[in-house]
């Protein structure tokens, strides 16, 4: 598995792998961890504060990259013949159309 | 020091915004001629020549927007929700958002655009680079206007 070989697949993958588990873990708040910026705190999953904001994004992006990095990390390891099908269109095509999910997502922001 | 942040925040999304302009506008509207207005220079240049340097200021500036969100989640959003400034919150979720899918677009961005070009991904890397490009204008627009609303220490 040389890397001019296996990296092109590992990143259309990730693009596409990373968009969709992020929107996922918005969707059903899966964060990794949770940030308390009142009190400088930070806990494991998800905790929210009743005398402050908690902020998920950071947790987020974590639980989404660590997904998107084994699921991108397996598909670069199959045979070529399998590799050689995922059209390099992807790495644009998913995370564009997750953007228009976060566009119907927030449109009561615009619409109140 | 949030301020300072916030204004080295803006500058390297200055420099990011004329990088990926620069080569957005050589990709889809490249120089036919010899190169001899402001407009047409803006679009002789050579694309490949940028990928390093807006992978490293993409990384950059959402590494520091990420260190000054806290302060923008409390000082900033709040009041914008008091408000009502339905609008204004919603155009910041979509910027935090962007950004992020923007994050994960950038190994496959980097790889594309390599020396030597491979000329069957022409049209990944005109895709890869438009995206990202509406992503950095986005959230430099919204960033700006969010700061005109309310500075962090206003």
């Amino acid at each position: 598995m040389s890397f001019t070989r296996s990296f092109p697949t590992f990143a259309i993958v990730f693009a596409s792998a990373y968009a969709v588990l992020y929107v996922i873990s918005i969707e059903y708040n899966l964060a990794l961890f949770t940030y308390h910026p009142a009190t400088e705190e930070f806990y494991f999953l998800v905790k929210p504060a009743s005398d402050q904001p908690a902020m998920f994004w950071y947790g987020w992006l974590a639980t989404s990259v660590l997904g998107a990095l084994a699921i991108a990390g397996l598909v670069a390891r199959l045979p070529e013949k399998f590799a050689s099908r995922i059209s390099s269109g992807w790495s644009w095509i998913v995370p564009l159309a997750v953007m228009l999910v976060f566009v119907y997502i927030l449109r009561g922001y615009f619409t109140k | 020091m949030i301020v300072v942040l916030l204004i080295l925040h803006a500058l390297l999304a200055v420099t990011l915004l004329g990088a990926i302009t620069h080569q957005a506008l050589s990709v889809w509207l490249p120089a036919r001629t010899q190169a001899e207005s402001f407009v047409a220079r803006m679009r002789a240049v050579t694309p490949a020549s940028y990928a390093n340097a807006i992978v490293v200021l993409y990384l950059a500036t959402a590494t520091l927007g990420a260190v000054i969100y806290p302060s923008y989640r409390i000082n900033v959003r709040i009041v914008l929700e008091q408000l009502q400034l339905y609008a204004a919150n919603g155009a910041f979720e979509l910027k935090e958002h962007f950004v992020a899918v923007g994050l994960g677009m950038l190994p496959a961005y980097w790889y594309f655009w390599r020396r030597p070009l491979a000329p069957d991904h022409a049209r990944t890397r005109a895709v890869l680079t438009a995206v990202l490009a509406f992503v950095v204008w986005w959230s430099f627009i919204v960033g700006h206007l969010l700061n005109n609303i309310r500075g962090f220490e206003t």
